[in-house]
């Protein structure tokens, strides 16, 4: 980004070499992640992956063991949370039960030492701005959990900090209600051009709303792209296993040719494109591949298929899911197939009976880590 | 008809727990019933009387050890109750938390002749330390610091009750968020306007309960307090000092009955404030049960 002044202003967060140990449980390792000013960005990954702590590192709640947090361009590991250019939305809400929704708000404004008239103005305008007008007046367990949310997103925001730390902050909503303010809350962001840096174990939610993922896993910052990117080409095997519901292959290369590789998968040769990696022949490596991008049909069937891109297969069964269906299917070798279509198959296709699943070539990506 | 139908199991708990209350409290009411004797402890008559409770004020010896009491009570619960709060916030962020509770009530644990021997040896050789060092320095300043007096009285006292404090306020403690902290610390408050803002307004029962319950502890204390504090009575070393040596006068009566009075009325307030308090509470979440809009 470049100010009117022309000069490159810093990135609003930049973590460098972060790392987090509680004795000799390592919580982070060696992190380094930059998110640029403006930006819609979500920590994703499973339970005690590391997200939530490299989130309160950021906001000041934790002291890193090494490593370095800058905000603007500033060094601020040495500040407490309260000197910090950032406000935090809980998993918990974290509501003060004995304030009422209006001083709930209006509480960081007291403490920047704003006058009584001009705090009830600007808590009234950001309970306007998170629909709760009415509200002022109600004490927080007088609130559904999706309001007691909206009450905590107002009273971060009436601070105008320029970065909004969100911790698992729809977590404890219904699957409605989720969607529903994934949508405001991506709203808001764009509104108010604020950063914001939202932790979540849900990947539909982390779609919804960002612009940039990092996947985190044991600690470690497993991938960093735009969500799209994370979805449709996955560089990483946890990628692939946690984003979107992907087939995943085992398998050992035989041969490596231009772009095309060939990787020995039960018994059966698939092609894949490197995509710029460096293999082997004889490394074991992971091909995957969405589930919507598989097809499955009859063995015998009168269908052109890509060479190297299929894999004989056994009827499984069939998983409605409402809007989509899922057919599973042996791998005749061992493993399984998963293809997922929004209609039926052409075909009613009994247990036990030989099919093919196949894909369009470039649609495979393979994984050497 | 079952357990739940049943009224006579109802009665039966009710009838149990009355009983046990009266065997607890029927020495206090006894006391209080001889109080208001005009022919005293002991004698055929009884013939009703505030008199002794007149006399109270006019005995210099009781109004005395009442005056060092509620000194010793007051200092007590001004040092001990904000050391116990301390305490149970360093016990709520310890990683190891074992042992913490255990130093913390330790003291619960060593008997209070046991505790108060060790403690009256432990000051009497501090103090020849210290006028040794005064000595040494040729100055007389630390004469006397750890003489058996109001001091080593109050640091014997502050021992035992930080205990019971520190069990109040940590039960209390127990339902508090800590996330609270975090967010007024997100709001840019300090660690003090976080704790002074949020957290005390949702633990300032338990720390008022530690207080009112520090004050009544002082006022109970024999052993330790006899063995430690020097020159001066207190209202228990006095009651005890008549009982073995002259008998309790009718006054003592008198006063012994409304220093339980005063402590009951404290201990009932507390339980009637918390009673209706938690009434008052659940009548919000029933009236709000629905909020007025949906989500």
């Amino acid at each position: 980004m470049t100010s009117p002044t022309g000069a490159v202003a810093p990135p609003a967060v930049e973590v460098r070499g972060l790392a987090k140990h509680y004795g000799a449980v390592v919580a982070l390792t060696d992190v380094d992640v930059t998110i640029a000013a403006g930006e819609y960005f979500v920590l994703l990954g499973p339970s005690g992956g590391g997200k939530t702590t490299l989130l309160r590192t950021i906001g000041g709640f934790h002291r890193p063991t090494h490593g370095q947090v800058l905000l603007h361009g500033n060094d601020v590991g040495h500040l407490p949370p309260d000197k910090r250019p950032t406000a935090m939305v809980f998993q918990s809400y974290a509501l003060f039960p004995h304030m009422n929704v209006l001083n709930n708000v209006g509480y960081g404004l007291k403490i920047a030492g704003l006058g009584k008239d001009e705090r009830r103005e600007k808590s009234a305008a950001a309970l306007t701005m998170v629909g709760l007008d009415g509200y002022a007046d109600r004490k927080p367990h007088e609130l559904s959990g999706g309001q007691q949310q909206r009450v905590q997103l107002a009273r971060a925001m009436v601070l105008e900090r320029d970065i909004l730390l969100l911790d698992e902050p729809l977590a404890a909503l219904d699957a409605q209600l989720r969607k529903d303010m994934c949508l405001e809350l991506k709203h808001l962001q764009h509104e108010l051009g604020m950063t914001f840096i939202h932790v979540t174990h849900n990947q539909e939610e982390a779609m919804t709303v960002a612009d940039r993922i990092a996947l985190i896993a044991d600690g470690e910052l497993v991938e960093v792209g735009p969500a799209k990117e994370v979805y449709r080409a996955p560089r990483r095997r946890f990628t692939a296993s946690f984003v979107g519901e992907n087939n995943i292959f085992e398998g050992t290369v035989t041969n490596v040719e231009g772009a095309v590789v060939s990787v020995d998968v039960a018994g059966t040769n698939v092609a894949v494109d490197p995509d710029g990696q460096d293999v082997a022949v004889g490394a074991a490596v992971s091909l995957s591949i969405r589930s919507e991008l598989v097809k499955l049909t009859t063995r015998g069937a009168d269908i052109a298929t890509d060479p190297g891109a299929s894999l004989p297969a056994t009827y499984k069964e069939a998983v409605y899911l409402g809007l989509t269906t899922s057919h599973l299917a042996d791998i005749d070798g061992g493993g399984e197939v998963v293809s997922r279509v929004v209609e039926d198959l052409d075909e009613d296709v009994a247990q036990g009976t030989p099919v093919l699943a196949y894909w369009n070539r470039e649609d495979l990506r393979l994984h050497t880590s | 008809m079952n357990d739940y139908t049943n009224p006579w199991l109802h009665r039966l708990k009710w009838a149990y727990m009355l009983l046990i209350v009266v065997t607890l409290m029927s020495p206090v009411f006894y006391v209080m019933y001889i109080s208001f004797n005009a022919n005293g402890f002991g004698a055929n008559e009884y013939d009703f009387t505030w008199e002794w409770y007149g006399l109270i004020f006019s005995d210099k010896l009781l109004m005395g050890a009442l005056g060092w009491t509620m000194t010793l009570a007051v200092t007590t619960t001004v040092i001990g109750v904000p050391m116990a709060l301390l305490a149970a916030k360093f016990y709520k962020r310890a990683q190891n938390k074992v042992l913490p509770v255990f130093l913390l009530l330790a003291p619960l644990f060593v008997a209070p002749d046991i505790l108060g021997s060790a403690l009256l040896v432990f000051f009497k050789n501090t103090n020849i330390v210290f006028v040794t060092l005064g000595d040494a320095l040729g100055t007389g300043i630390f004469d006397g610091w750890f003489d058996l007096g109001f001091m080593t009285a109050l640091i014997g006292l502050i021992i035992y009750t930080i205990p019971y404090s520190f069990v109040v306020i940590l039960i209390t403690m127990g339902r508090y968020n800590p996330e609270q902290t975090e967010a007024a610390r997100s709001c840019g408050a300090t660690a003090w306007q976080a704790f002074w803002d949020i957290e005390f307004p949702q633990i300032r029962a338990g720390v008022f309960s530690a207080a009112s319950f520090t004050l009544i502890l002082c006022f109970n204390e024999y052993t330790r307090t006899s063995l430690l504090k020097g020159g001066f009575d207190t209202f228990t070393t006095v009651l005890i000092s008549q009982m073995l040596n002259t008998g309790m006068s009718e006054q003592s009566y008198a006063m012994s009955a409304f220093v339980s009075f005063v402590a009951i009325a404290i201990i009932g307030g507390i339980i009637i404030t918390t009673m209706l308090r938690a009434e008052m509470l659940a009548r919000q979440h029933r009236e709000v049960a629905e909020p007025a809009a949906a989500n």
